[in-house]
């Protein structure tokens, strides 16, 4: 049973994330401004926070800010901006991820879900040799198994090639032709139009929102990378 | 110290001291200037009184001895017997007269010593000097003077002006007459030796020359006196004169300088005025010393009792009018001085109002003239100069050096205008490269770059200002773009919570589940219509950052196909691309650039007629990267292709699609934003779109 605090100013907001968390067996506890977020997390037991960033009183990156000084509980941000600044200062800041209002509640759920086994399911997994990681997707090239959160998922050979190149030089964009070269062993010859539809797919299962991605990303006119340290 | 100086009582009392100081010393002076030559000579014997009194005395002698010859004479003719009435009554007059000749020669009565001998005899004819007194030891200095008498010069020249024509015509003349005139008697010679002791003894004898000695002596022992009386009453009216200038202008209750009427009047004139007063009262204390100088040599002054007090009356005439002047020439200095501590004195005088006035016309013309006609008329001046220095090189070495002179004149000028040049062009560049703050030092610059200097300063300014008004509106409308859609999202967060919530509650109406789907589908759209809204807006007002870098556009369009290839053809449409040889490279924004072809790739997704292809065609050359994407329209294209990429217009008008009608909007401001064209072509149902970017190498 896993509490969670959801903080907005704005009610409705609250009342219909309750109900869907509620739905999915987790306790929560309401919020309305950064100030009683804050005196909410020091009173209660709280395994993950949904924070909004526009708030009255104390907005949500000054409060991820405080949370962070003696917590690392998983803070996801709910933004309406959807500027990249706002996305980048709130990870820095030390929050573990973001959604952007209006958001769709399945993603919430799935974003919420993921955070929580990666906080209470740390170190679970065991770094083996032939283990690749890259934040919540976990490669074991002796099993040929890849785990997402510690979710199995399955894969084409094709698809699973590709992220083994990406996941093992994390941060380096290869282009498609590059792709094709390594994982069909073949010179491109203009064939490789079909390493993006299997990229496609790939982003499909591994990605929460595939629409955006936060591991595996496009990098476009120039390729595809597995974000570095993600 | 400072009440002092503007006090008005010690300014009247200071004007009084000055006056009565230089009245004195006026007094003093003349009577010391007057007593200067009883100084300046040695014996009270050489002065021009002394002169003039033995003169006078050596002229009545000599009529004395005329008056004699005449007595003999008349004698004479009564012992032959040819005396008439008349005779002797002439002889008593003459008679009575030479009594009193002999009474004036009298040595009891006169320190004038004479001594009449015959030259041809050497015999003394008559003398005042004591027995066995030589005339040598008698007198300081002897004249001497011959005379001739005649008997014809008595009878044909009057008696009563002998002086003249006996002493100084007759003897000549009658002598050169009668050496030829054997005839002629032959004329009495007489020696007249005449002087007057150095030391006058007896003042019992008070005669001319007891006088003159006294007024000698009373000259020598008052002159110091009188010097010392006039230096220092010069010395105390100079002092009440610094006085006066020094308290000039101050005044009781006032901090700065009070000028009066008298600095009202131009100081030119009135310098003129004061000066020519000062000048015509020194002649006249000149004149008046000059008068009273000469006046007290006359004989008749001498001994005047009613002389001295006109003499009196006379120095302290003078004495007055050399008060009178040294006042004019006070009051001068005192506005002179007032006008300098009131620093106006350029302003009230005339001269220097005129010139000022000349000198500024001339400079305001030269300076308004265009510069045309500056650069025409200082160049024939200085040809006109250079040549009129060139004809005069013929004649003298010097004129090179002048003519030197005049060059580096010349060059320091134009240096001073290069240099002012130079630093004109310095500014502007600094302001062309971005600092537009910067401000030309405009000091010591010629007249007409100064004003393009102080114009180009002027415009910097008010650039700066725009730049700063554009700056905080820009800013201005990223923040409104930002909070505007903070506040549609946020409500539109919970619209679509909760219909999404309404879904998967059980709905007893079955009409409610199709009004909710109605509701979802809505709200979705609404969504994405206000991302669209602000990414449109975004884009067009420019506040997207833009990070431009070398793209390759196969790789992209081979994403974009990787992302769309699958819906098109669950629309039934083929994708026909053409591709040129190796990878094209453009300079753009990668973000932005998926973002227009995704947005042209959902159109036709949108748009296009089913079971149609659609072509990707991309080509390079001059520069140039175009892609372009065409597709047969479903529904006819009703509207011109400027009109198309307008915000919220699509090609049916119903709106009864998905989309928001901005895509094409968003597309082309993303485009333009990366520098590149975006282009709509209408051909009856062909819609053909064509981005162009520079290409990268």
């Amino acid at each position: 049973m896993y509490t969670i605090l959801i903080c907005d100013d704005d009610r409705d907001i609250v009342s219909a994330l309750d109900i869907y968390l509620t739905s999915e067996g987790y306790q929560t506890i309401k919020a309305y401004n950064g100030k009683e977020a804050l005196r909410a997390a020091e009173t209660h037991e709280i395994h993950l926070i949904l924070m909004d960033v526009m708030m009255p009183e104390l907005d949500g990156i000054r409060a991820t800010a405080k949370l962070r000084e003696g917590s690392n509980v998983p803070i996801i941000l709910l933004t309406a901006k959807s500027e990249d600044t706002d996305k980048i200062l709130g990870l820095n800041i030390g929050a573990d991820d973001y959604i952007t209002k209006p958001f769709n509640p399945l993603e919430v759920i799935a974003r919420v879900k993921s955070q929580l086994r990666r906080y209470t399911a740390l170190g679970g997994a065991e770094k083996g040799p032939g283990l690749i990681t890259a934040g919540p997707i976990a490669m074991d090239d002796g099993a040929k198994v890849v785990t997402v959160d510690g979710e199995p998922i399955s894969l084409t050979p094709i698809e699973y090639n590709i992220l083994k190149l990406l996941l093992s030089h994390p941060g380096q964009v290869f282009s498609s032709a590059q792709i094709y070269e390594q994982v069909w062993n073949d010179p491109a010859y203009g064939s490789e139009n079909t390493v993006a539809v299997h990229i496609r797919h790939l982003r499909e299962k591994i990605e929460i929102n595939p629409a955006e991605p936060r591991y595996l990303k496009v990098v476009w006119g120039l390729g595809y990378k597995i974000e570095k340290g993600a | 110290m400072k009440k002092l100086q503007s006090s008005t009582a010690a300014k009247v009392c200071a004007w009084i001291v000055l006056l009565c100081a230089a009245l004195g010393a006026g007094v003093f002076g003349v009577r010391a200037l007057l007593s200067f030559q009883s100084v300046t000579t040695d014996t009270w014997q050489s002065g021009s009184r002394f002169y003039n009194a033995r003169e006078n005395r050596y002229r009545e002698l000599i009529d004395g001895v005329y008056l004699t010859q005449r007595l003999e004479l008349l004698e004479k003719k009564v012992e032959e017997g040819t005396a008439d009435a008349v005779t002797y009554a002439d002889i008593e007059a003459l008679k009575e007269n030479r009594a009193g000749v002999e009474e004036h020669f009298s040595r009891d009565n006169t320190w004038f010593r004479f001594c009449l001998t015959d030259a041809d005899t050497g015999k003394t004819v008559g003398t005042n000097l004591a027995e066995g007194e030589s005339m040598l030891k008698a007198v300081k200095d002897i004249f001497r003077s011959t005379i001739e008498l005649s008997e014809e010069s008595w009878l044909e020249y009057g008696y009563y002006d002998p002086s003249a024509y006996g002493y100084e015509i007759a003897p000549g003349d009658q002598a050169g007459q009668n050496a030829d005139d054997t005839q002629a008697v032959q004329p009495r010679r007489l020696v007249l030796e005449y002087g007057v002791p150095e030391e006058i003894t007896n003042v019992e004898i008070q005669d001319e020359f007891y006088h003159i000695w006294q007024a000698y002596e009373n000259d020598r022992v008052s002159f110091d006196q009188f010097l010392t009386g006039f230096l220092n009453l010069g010395a105390l009216a100079v002092i009440a004169l610094l006085w006066v200038l020094w308290s000039a202008g101050h005044k009781k209750g006032r901090s700065e300088i009070v000028t009066t009427w008298q600095e009202r009047i131009w100081f030119d004139l009135y310098a003129a005025a004061m000066i020519a007063a000062v000048v015509t009262l020194a002649f006249c204390t000149i004149g008046v010393t000059e008068q009273l100088y000469w006046s007290s040599t006359s004989l008749y002054a001498v001994q005047s009792e009613s002389y001295d007090s006109f003499f009196k009356l006379g120095v302290m005439g003078a004495g007055a009018l050399f008060a009178a002047g040294v006042g004019c020439g006070s009051l001068l200095l005192r506005t002179f001085t007032v006008r300098l501590k009131a620093r106006c004195l350029g302003k009230t005088t005339l001269l220097c109002r005129v010139v000022t006035w000349m000198v500024r016309t001339i400079h305001d013309f030269i300076r308004f003239l265009p510069l045309t006609w500056k650069v025409v008329l200082g160049f024939l001046i200085y040809t006109m100069f250079s040549f009129w220095l060139l004809t005069q090189l013929w004649y003298d070495g010097g004129w090179i050096l002048a003519w030197f002179l005049v060059q580096i004149a010349l060059l320091l000028f134009l240096s001073w205008w290069a240099y002012g040049y130079y630093r004109l062009r310095q500014g502007t560049k600094t302001i062309v490269g971005g600092d537009l703050e910067y401000q030309i030092d405009t000091r010591r610059m010629p007249y007409d770059l100064r004003l393009q200097a102080e114009d180009l300063n002027n415009i910097s300014a008010g650039l700066s200002a725009a730049v700063d008004e554009k700056m905080k509106s820009e800013r201005f409308k990223a923040e409104l773009i930002t909070n505007v859609s903070h506040d549609l999202k946020t409500p539109l967060t919970s619209i679509i919570n909760y219909v999404d919530l309404l879904k998967t509650t059980e709905q007893t109406d079955p009409k409610a589940q199709e009004y909710i789907e109605v509701l979802d589908r809505k709200s979705q759209r609404l969504k994405k219509l206000t991302e669209d809204l602000v990414e449109a807006s975004k884009a067009s007002t420019g506040v997207l950052s833009v990070t431009r870098e070398k793209i390759g556009m196969g790789q992209l369009i081979d994403q974009a196909l990787g992302e769309w290839e699958e819906k098109l053809n669950d629309r039934k449409l083929a994708l026909v691309t053409t591709l040129p040889e190796g990878e094209t490279w453009v300079y753009a924004d990668g973000r932005h650039l998926w973002r227009v072809i995704d947005n042209l790739l959902s159109n036709c997704s949108k748009y296009a007629m089913e079971g149609t292809r659609v072509y990707l065609d991309l080509e390079r050359g001059k520069g140039q990267v175009t892609l372009s994407v065409k597709n047969i329209s479903r529904d006819p294209l009703n509207v011109p292709a400027e009109r198309l990429m307008e915000r919220f217009v699509r090609g049916e008008e119903s709106r009864s699609t998905e989309g928001s009608g901005l895509g094409l909007s968003i597309a082309r401001s993303l485009t333009e934003l990366q520098g590149g064209t975006f282009e709509l072509a209408v051909d009856g149902d062909l819609f053909k779109a064509i981005v162009t970017l520079p290409q990268a190498n």
